[in-house]
């Protein structure tokens, strides 16, 4: 005579799983695919764009003011760290902008295989870095 | 039905196309700049004020700036539907976000008038 043991019923199971399912939210367990990179890179520098827009007007503004302003703004932008940061900015517009034909071209079907979306992926990571570095070269020069 | 699709009862497909729309542009006037920059390598004061002077160029640079307000909204925009589930404090951040983007449109208009 077989006695089967009584099955769990799935709703059951289900909510069981719910409770014991592995929580993972470690990012560093998370690799992301370089596809997903360059698209989170886009959004992250399009925000960072987007909060130094007073920056970039009241520098226009002072650089264009007078001529004992515009050497204050040259002064400023040579102090090392400015520099610095100078250069961060010029990567994220960069990336955006390389980032964002990418996206332009996958609007309009080009590039659009996963292996193409690949490539074009590390295209705009290294174009990103190339533009960074010259003007880096031009600032220190 | 493209032309469908882009009429007020699909206002996403708007939002969509203004946001590729005033890429292009941002991009265009970005390689303008540079070339632009390269060409006259502007050094002292005095050359900066001229890099600015023509008329031409400022009306681009408006344009520029008119199409950078439309494009950070519907960006940052996004990001507060995605990020930000409270439906209170998306809208204000929304509202604070367009108030920004007049102020900012104000002040480079006033910029590039003076």
């Amino acid at each position: 005579m077989k006695n089967n043991p009584p099955q769990p019923r799935p709703s059951a199971r289900a909510t069981l799983d719910q409770k014991n399912r592995p929580k993972n939210l470690n990012l560093l367990t998370i690799s992301l695919p370089i596809n997903a990179l360059v698209s989170i890179l886009h959004r992250a520098t399009g925000c960072v764009l987007f909060l130094m827009l007073p920056v970039i007007l009241l520098l226009l503004q002072y650089a264009l003011a007078s001529a004992q302003h515009f050497e204050t703004v040259l002064a400023i932008l040579h102090a090392p760290v400015i520099k610095l940061m100078l250069i961060g900015l010029a990567w994220a517009f960069f990336h955006h902008f390389f980032a964002g034909i990418r996206h332009l071209a996958m609007d309009v079907h080009w590039m659009r295989t996963l292996m193409k979306a690949r490539y074009t992926s590390k295209v705009v990571l290294v174009l990103g870095v190339i533009a960074t570095l010259l003007l880096a070269i031009k600032l220190w020069m | 039905m493209l032309i469908e699709l882009l009429t007020k009862r699909y206002p996403g497909m708007r939002a969509w196309l203004m946001q590729r729309l005033t890429a292009l542009l941002l991009a265009i006037y970005s390689v303008m700049a540079l070339v632009r920059f390269l060409l006259l390598q502007p050094n002292g004061y005095e050359a900066w004020v001229d890099f600015f002077q023509p008329c031409w160029w400022r009306f681009a640079s408006w344009l520029f700036w008119v199409s950078l307000s439309i494009h950070a909204w519907l960006g940052v925009r996004d990001v507060f539907k995605d990020y930000v589930p409270n439906a209170h404090v998306r809208s204000v951040l929304l509202k604070l976000l367009v108030v920004m983007l007049w102020l900012y449109w104000a002040w480079a208009t006033w910029l590039l008038l003076v």
